[in-house]
């Protein structure tokens, strides 16, 4: 983990499937956590058409459940820019249709309460 | 300068339809059947949905001040908008109903809740007057009553017909535009209902499939307007084709110009190739653009052979979903100002009259 990390907010503010969007060192950040009781960073700037992306749903999608039927699935694992719907993987910043369109992300670190992020 | 050609401004319910209507009309909107919950426009018969909604997920205005006072901050301040011309949404939707009058006590309605809950509040925006097509002399009847207002810049039909624009049956419309000095413009919408299929070969499955395809009726207008001699008619007349791709008009033309020389003497009342038409009384606006996965070259080529820098006006389509930013634009840096201003400036003509709002004329090439 990179240098000294930023305080950002409370981990009571970030619920599963409800990010909260906070500025740190004047940068809007998506702090997310998607249920496995680890939490993310996410610029709110797509790297698509430079969009308020943390601002979307966090949401699942639609997984080819096989013989073209459609399941849906990892769910809260995605956010889905709030201009032009792309979804990106919380965890990596990557985008579904498009891996080479990378969202940056930020290391987070908890301290009992705390959350820092780490730039 | 910029003037975004596609500006949609929304309304929370159509109820705010309901003291412009007559007391006929309103009984039709209130007691009738509706197709949706309360409040919802009659417009049922859209058969695509949008999986996620229509806008863009950080717009979310509840109350008509909002619906000025977000687009104000995120979209004209934000971006230095010199005019934004208002093309409405839902009420597109009306060239899909059977009754034409019930349609145009709609698109009536909202033309004048326009003046009084949009045009007045802020004088970049222009209003383009939202017609039913289906019923042509009631069309022209609308236009005559709003056409020599400054404020009004365009008529608006949407793009999803009963036939293509060209057929006389709609030439009472054109008349009226030349009449009153507006072009006709056509939005993308309008799909279904009374209006046949705008996709080829039978209708597809998906929205996005779909949203990609929907230029197949633009590409069907395009051919009968210059073909059906509109151009030849009213010569003055701009035919403006908003958010239906620019891309496959190059080589439309290509063929209309190839095979008109070859069979010239089914519409002896050309006097020119169907491009020169095109490059005189045809415009297209921006959004959506093509984004080629193997370079923009690709799309510059195609539209430098649209004649692109003369054709192409800026448009956002701000809140939807594919909405474009002014400064992400992938079009020839030396373009920009035409594509951006200037082209839209000579097209409204109004405009030219009604000065510069802003005085800060922004470079972004």
């Amino acid at each position: 983990m990179n240098g000294q990390g930023i305080h950002a907010c409370k981990a009571s503010d970030v619920a599963p499937g409800q990010q909260k969007i906070v500025r740190i060192n004047n940068m809007p950040i998506g702090i997310f956590e998607i249920g496995d009781g680890e939490y993310h960073a996410m610029l709110n700037i797509c790297p698509h058409r430079g969009g308020q992306l943390c601002e979307g749903p966090q949401c699942g999608t639609a997984v080819n459940g096989g013989d073209f039927g459609i399941e849906y699935g990892r769910r809260n694992e995605l956010v889905r820019c709030a201009w032009h719907g792309w979804e990106f993987d919380i965890r990596t910043g990557e985008a579904l249709a498009d891996p080479k369109m990378k969202a940056k992300t930020f290391e987070v670190s908890v301290h009992g309460n705390d959350l820092y992020v780490h730039m | 300068m910029i003037v975004d050609c596609d500006c949609h401004n929304y309304w929370s319910s159509a109820e705010v339809l309901l003291p412009y209507l007559d007391e006929y009309h309103r009984d039709y909107f209130t007691r009738g059947e509706q197709p949706g919950p309360r409040g919802s426009f009659p417009n049922a018969n859209r058969p695509w949905l949008h999986p996620e909604g229509f806008k863009r997920m950080d717009i979310n205005p509840e109350t008509q001040d909002e619906q000025y006072r977000i687009m104000k901050e995120k979209h004209l301040d934000a971006y230095n908008i010199d005019y934004a011309i208002m093309t409405g949404d839902e009420a597109m939707e009306a060239s899909t109903i059977a009754n034409p009058f019930y349609a145009h006590a709609l698109v009536k309605a909202y033309n004048d809740w326009l003046i009084d809950e949009w045009l007045s509040r802020d004088s970049r925006l222009k209003g383009s007057i939202m017609i039913a097509p289906q019923a042509p002399d009631l069309a022209a009847q609308e236009i005559r009553r709003l056409g020599h207002r400054s404020d009004m810049v365009q008529v608006l039909a949407s793009h999803g017909t009963e036939r293509p624009y060209g057929n006389p049956f709609y030439h009472p419309i054109f008349e009226a535009c030349a009449e009153v000095g507006l072009p006709f413009a056509i939005h993308l919408g309008g799909q279904g209902g009374i209006n046949t299929n705008p996709i080829a070969a039978g209708p597809t499955r998906y929205f996005w499939e779909t949203h990609a395809l929907l230029g197949q009726s633009a590409q069907t207008h395009v051919a009968s307007m210059i073909a059906e001699g509109v151009f030849e008619k009213w010569p003055e007349l701009y035919f403006i084709v908003i958010e239906c791709g620019v891309a496959w008009a190059a080589p439309i033309l290509w063929r209309l110009d190839a095979d008109y020389k070859a069979l010239r003497k089914e519409t002896p009342w050309l006097k020119m190739l169907p491009s020169e038409y095109f490059r005189r009384n045809i415009r297209f606006t921006t959004q959506p653009l093509e984004q080629p996965e193997t370079g923009v070259e690709h799309l510059w080529s195609i539209l430098d052979a649209m004649y692109g820098r003369e054709t192409l006006m800026f448009a956002s389509d701000y809140p939807h979903w594919d909405y474009d930013d002014v400064q992400k634009l992938h079009i020839p840096p030396e373009w920009r100002g035409d594509v951006l201003g200037n082209n839209a400036m000579q097209v409204y003509r109004r405009l030219q009259n009604a000065g510069v709002n802003t005085t800060a004329a922004v470079e972004t090439a």
